[in-house]
C-alpha cells in the first residue's frame, strides 16, 4: 500500500513470528505465559507507533513490563483490600 | 447587424464544439425555455523544454499549417521560485487543442507539458466564474452567440434557489443482471408510463413522443449507463428509429468502456458510462456515492467542483477535489502540469522513521462503559491544511515567518498562502456553516435534507483531499506535505488527550481525529465544554462534541479476545440514535437477515434505562433469537434475505483457491455472464457442493437447498458481537441458540461481570478478560 517504513502492527507480528522457534521449544503451559505477555505489549502499539524507535522490540519489552507492573499494583491493593477485611 | 437580447437564467451543460468553440445551455428563469448559446474559445497549452526541443515543435508546428498562434512567454510553476520560459501554443477551439495536443505528447514526449489535459467546464469556469447550475446574465446575438456573460451568485452559499429542472425517470423493471426486464416505466411531471420492451417500435415511438414533448433537463435512469442506454441503441438500429437523447441534435451518445483499479489495496469497478450532450444523463448505480446523498450531493459536488454535472456524478472525489485545484490554479495564473513532476526530497532514515506513519490510533479499553462523550475534530486533516497552510510548495520553504512541524525536522512558509489551502478554505467555511445550520435545525425542516446532502458530498472531497497530498498521481501533491498533516494531527490529538487529563477526564479511545473521554459526574453537554475549550486552546483546530453516548461497547479482537481492536464498537447516544462501527450490520458482505437480527437484538439493548440495566434484556435477546432460529429451520426466511454479496477480488484464473464468490462467478461465467473484479456477486450458501448458489442465474433456487447451519452459525457469530460485551460467553450463546435450554443459563456459563451495575475498566487496572486457567 505504498509504505516505505512498515506498520507498528506488522512490525510487532515480525517481531512476534521471530520468537516462534523460542515458543515452540516451551512447555505448553510457558506458551500460553508468553502469549500473555505479547497479548499485553500489543496494547500499547499505538504508544509505540508514536515513539518510532530504532529498535521497536525494546518497546513491547517496556509494554509487556509496563502492564506486569500493573497487575502488581493491582495486587497489591487487592491484597491490602483483603488483609483490612481480615483485621476487620 | 444581429441586436443584443438579454437572458437571465442558470447553466445546465457544457462541452466543446469543433467548430463553435462552446457550447452552452442555459434553462431560462422562465423555467420552460432552453437556450442553446455558443462562444469561441480560443484555448492555450504550454510547452516547456530546453531551448532546441523547442525550437524544433516550434519549426514543427508551423510545418503543420494548422491555424495556431505561437510565442514565447513565461508563465509560473507552481514549485518554482522564477517564472518559467515557456511555448505558448494557442489553438482555435478547445477540440483543436485536445487534438493537437494528443499529437504532440506522442510526438514529442520528452517535453513537459501544462494546461494540456484540462476539461472545458473548468477552464471555462476559470475565465467566467461559472459553475453548473450557476444563475447567470447573458448578453448574447439572435443566432446565440454570447457576447457577454455575468454570474450571479458563487457555489459558496448554502441557500440556493431551487432549479426548476425537469426530470424523466426511467428504469427497467428489474435488475438486468439478474434476467431481461420486461417493461421500462417512465415516471415524469407526476404520471407514469409502463412501455413493455417486447413492442420494440412503439416503445421507441412512445418514448420519442415523450422526449420530445417534454424535452426533459435529466434523465435520471436505474441501470441506465450500465444496460438501459445500450439496450435502446440497440433498438434504434434496428428499427432505424432515433431517439433524441442528446438535446444537441446530430450528437448521440459520448461512452465509455467500463474498467477497474486498484486503490488502497481494494479493487473498484467502474462501471460503463454514457453521456449526453445539451441533457444530464446521471445512471444511480453508476453515480458516486449517490446513495449516500442523491441528486442534491450530485448537484453539489459539480457546483464546488465546476465540472460538468455529469462528470461530476461518475468520478471519484479525488477527481473532484483535483478539478477544484486545478481551478484555483488557472485563476492564480499558476501552471497545471500534465503529469506529476515533484518527487520526494532526500530524507535519512531516521527522518524517514519519524515522517512515514499516519494518524493516531488507539487501542480502545475492552469492555462497556456509560456516559462517554466523543470529541471529534472537524475535518481535522483539511483544518490542519488550512490553519498551518501546508501545501505542496509551502513545505520545507522556510521564510520570515516559517512555522516548524512538531516531530519533523521541516518548515512551512507562511508568507504565501499555498494554492491546497486556498482551495479548501471557502469549502471548509461552507461545511462548518452548514454543520452550525444542521445541528439546531429540526429534521423536518425543508432544508433539513438538502443540508445533509451539501454536506455529505463536501465531506467526501475533504476526506479525499488530503490522501491527494500524498497520491503518487496528484498534480500538486508531496508526500513532505501528506506527512506533515499527519504529524500535526498527532500532536493535536496528544495535546486533545492531555488537556482531558489534566480537566480530570479519562481518555478510553482516540482513534485519528477524534476521542472518547468519561468523567465522574458528567453527563451533559455542558460537563464537556470545558474540555472543548481547552483543547481549540491548546491546538487551534475547531473540534465539537460529537455527542454522549448513553454508554457504549469497544470490542476485541474475534480470535484473541485480549486485543481490542480500533475500529469495532457500538454505542447508544443519549438522544436513541446508534453509532456502530465494524460489525456485521455495518458489513458490505453480511445478509439481511443478520443484519435485521442484529438491529432488533440492539433495539432491544436500547429499552434498557442504563447500563446496569442492560443485562435485564438478555432474556428477550434469548427469544428473538430462537424464534429466528425456527423461521430459518421452517424455511420461513425470504430467499433475497439471505442473500450475501461480495466483491470480486481478482479475475477467476486467479484465484488458487476458489471463495464462496469466486464459486458464484463462476456459476454464472457458465451462462455467459462475465463479472470483472470489483464487481459484486451475489449468491446464497446451499448445501452440498459447490455450496452456493449465484442468485443471478435464471432459475430461483430451491429453498431447501439452503445451507441452515451456515446461516445459523453466521447469525451465531453476530449475536456473540452484541453479547460479548455483556459478559455472555460464546458457549452460554450457543447453549441458547442451538439447544433447546430455557434462559436459565446454567450456573457459571454466566460471568460475574454480567450481573455488576457496568464492568468499568479503569485506566490502570484491567480486569484480566477470562483467560483459560494457567498451570504453571
Amino acid at each position: 500500500m505504498g509504505r516505505t517504513v512498515s506498520s507498528i502492527t506488522q512490525t510487532f507480528l515480525k517481531e512476534r513470528a521471530a520468537f516462534a522457534r523460542f515458543r515452540r521449544a516451551l512447555r505448553s503451559s510457558d506458551q500460553r505465559v508468553l502469549d500473555d505477555l505479547f497479548a499485553s505489549a500489543r496494547k500499547h502499539l499505538s504508544a509505540a507507533s508514536y515513539a518510532s524507535h530504532a529498535l521497536p522490540f525494546e518497546t513491547f519489552l517496556l509494554s509487556m513490563l509496563l502492564e506486569e507492573h500493573k497487575e502488581i499494583i493491582r495486587l497489591r491493593q487487592e491484597v491490602a483490600e483483603i488483609r483490612h477485611v481480615i483485621q476487620q | 447587424m444581429s441586436s443584443s437580447n438579454e437572458l437571465h437564467g442558470w447553466l445546465l451543460d457544457i462541452y466543446p464544439d469543433p467548430a463553435q468553440g462552446v457550447i452552452l445551455w442555459l434553462l431560462d428563469e422562465d423555467g420552460i425555455r432552453r437556450h442553446r448559446l455558443h462562444q469561441p474559445f480560443p484555448t492555450a497549452f504550454y510547452v516547456h523544454g530546453d531551448n532546441g526541443s523547442l525550437r524544433t515543435l516550434w519549426r514543427y508546428l508551423k510545418s503543420l499549417s494548422l491555424p495556431v498562434q505561437l510565442s514565447r512567454v513565461e508563465q509560473q510553476d507552481l514549485f518554482k521560485e522564477q517564472p518559467l520560459p515557456v511555448l505558448e501554443v494557442l489553438t482555435e477551439t478547445p477540440c483543436a487543442q485536445e487534438q493537437l495536443f494528443h499529437h504532440l505528447k506522442t510526438s514529442f514526449p520528452d517535453l513537459t507539458y501544462y494546461n494540456a489535459d484540462i476539461p472545458l467546464a473548468l477552464r471555462y469556469a476559470a475565465q467566467t466564474h461559472t459553475f453548473p447550475l450557476a444563475r447567470c446574465r447573458v448578453l448574447a446575438t439572435d443566432g446565440g452567440e454570447i457576447e457577454a456573460l455575468e454570474t450571479l451568485d458563487t457555489p459558496w452559499m448554502i441557500d440556493t434557489p431551487p432549479v426548476p429542472l425537469l426530470v424523466m425517470v426511467l428504469t427497467p423493471d428489474c435488475n438486468p443482471d439478474h434476467k431481461e426486464p420486461v417493461e421500462l416505466k417512465v415516471y415524469l411531471e407526476g404520471k407514469h408510463y409502463l412501455f413493455p420492451f417486447k413492442e420494440e417500435r412503439g416503445l421507441l415511438i412512445k418514448l420519442r413522443a415523450l422526449l420530445r414533448r417534454y424535452d426533459p433537463d435529466l434523465l435520471l435512469t436505474v441501470w441506465g449507463d450500465k444496460w438501459l442506454i445500450t439496450k435502446l441503441h440497440q433498438l434504434m438500429e434496428k428499427h432505424q428509429i432515433t431517439l433524441p437523447l442528446s438535446r444537441e441534435q446530430g450528437r448521440g451518445v459520448e461512452r465509455r468502456e467500463e474498467r477497474f483499479y486498484h486503490s488502497y489495496g481494494r479493487v473498484i469497478y467502474r462501471g460503463p458510462q454514457a453521456r449526453l450532450f445539451g441533457r444530464i444523463h446521471i445512471s444511480t448505480e453508476n453515480t458516486v456515492m449517490y446513495h449516500d446523498y442523491g441528486l442534491e450531493g450530485v448537484f453539489e459536488m459539480a457546483r464546488v467542483t465546476s465540472l460538468r454535472i455529469q462528470t461530476a456524478a461518475r468520478v471519484s472525489p479525488g477527481t473532484g477535489i483535483s478539478s477544484m485545484q486545478i481551478l484555483t490554479a488557472l485563476r492564480q495564473g499558476v501552471l497545471v502540469p500534465w503529469h506529476k513532476q515533484q518527487v520526494e526530497r532526500f530524507k535519512t532514515a531516521y527522518s524517514l522513521l519519524q515522517a512515514d506513519r499516519g494518524g493516531l490510533v488507539y487501542q480502545p479499553t475492552i469492555g462497556l462503559h456509560s456516559q462517554v462523550a466523543e470529541i471529534d475534530f472537524i475535518s481535522m486533516y483539511p483544518s490542519i491544511m488550512e490553519h498551518f497552510n501546508v501545501s505542496p510548495e509551502t513545505v520545507g520553504k522556510g521564510g520570515a515567518n516559517g512555522t516548524f512541524v512538531p516531530e519533523l525536522e521541516m518548515t512551512i512558509d507562511q508568507d504565501h498562502r499555498g494554492l491546497v489551502p486556498d482551495t479548501l478554505q471557502p469549502l471548509l467555511e461552507k461545511r462548518i456553516k452548514l454543520k452550525q445550520a444542521l445541528a439546531g435545525m429540526n429534521p423536518k425542516d425543508a432544508r433539513y435534507l438538502p443540508y445533509k446532502a451539501q454536506s455529505s458530498a463536501h465531506k467526501w472531497l475533504l476526506v479525499t483531499c488530503f490522501g491527494y497530498l500524498g497520491y503518487k498521481n496528484a498534480r500538486f501533491g508531496r508526500i513532505e506535505a501528506h506527512e506533515a498533516v499527519t504529524a500535526y494531527g498527532r500532536e493535536a490529538l496528544l495535546r486533545a488527550k492531555e488537556a482531558a487529563e489534566d480537566l480530570g477526564y479519562r481518555v478510553l479511545h482516540m482513534y485519528v481525529d477524534g476521542l472518547w473521554v468519561q468523567k465522574e459526574g458528567a453527563s451533559k453537554v455542558a460537563d464537556f465544554q470545558p474540555l472543548l475549550e481547552e483543547i481549540l486552546d491548546r491546538t487551534g483546530l475547531p473540534i465539537s462534541l460529537d455527542g454522549i453516548y448513553q454508554w457504549i461497547a469497544f470490542l476485541s479482537s474475534r480470535p484473541d479476545p485480549r486485543v481490542p481492536v480500533a475500529n469495532r464498537y457500538f454505542g447508544l447516544f443519549q438522544n436513541g440514535t446508534w453509532k456502530v462501527r465494524g460489525i456485521e450490520v455495518r458489513r458490505d458482505d453480511t445478509s439481511r437477515w443478520v443484519k435485521n437480527i442484529q438491529l432488533e437484538m440492539l433495539n432491544l439493548l436500547a429499552d434498557a434505562p442504563d447500563a446496569g440495566k442492560l443485562v435485564e434484556q438478555l432474556p428477550r435477546i434469548h427469544t428473538l433469537l430462537q424464534t429466528r432460529l425456527a423461521a430459518l429451520r421452517e424455511q420461513k426466511v425470504p430467499l433475497v434475505d439471505l442473500l450475501i454479496s461480495q466483491k470480486l477480488s481478482r479475475t477467476l484464473g486467479e484465484y488458487k483457491v476458489l471463495s464462496p464468490a469466486a464459486r458464484a462467478a463462476a456459476q454464472l461465467e457458465e451462462i455467459g455472464k462475465h463479472l470483472i473484479p470489483g464487481q459484486r456477486v451475489r449468491f446464497l450458501y446451499t448445501r452440498g457442493k459447490p455450496g452456493v448458489y449465484a442468485w443471478d442465474l435464471p432459475e430461483r433456487p430451491d429453498p431447501g437447498a439452503i445451507n441452515i447451519n451456515r446461516y445459523a452459525e453466521l447469525l451465531c457469530r453476530a449475536a456473540f458481537t452484541i453479547l460479548q460485551p455483556l459478559g455472555v460467553e460464546e458457549q452460554t450463546l450457543r447453549w441458547w441458540m442451538f439447544t433447546n435450554a430455557g434462559y436459565g443459563a446454567p450456573p457459571g456459563f454466566l460471568p460475574d461481570s454480567c450481573s455488576q451495575e457496568i464492568p468499568l475498566l479503569g485506566d490502570l487496572f484491567s480486569p484480566a478478560p477470562h483467560l483459560p486457567p494457567i498451570i504453571l
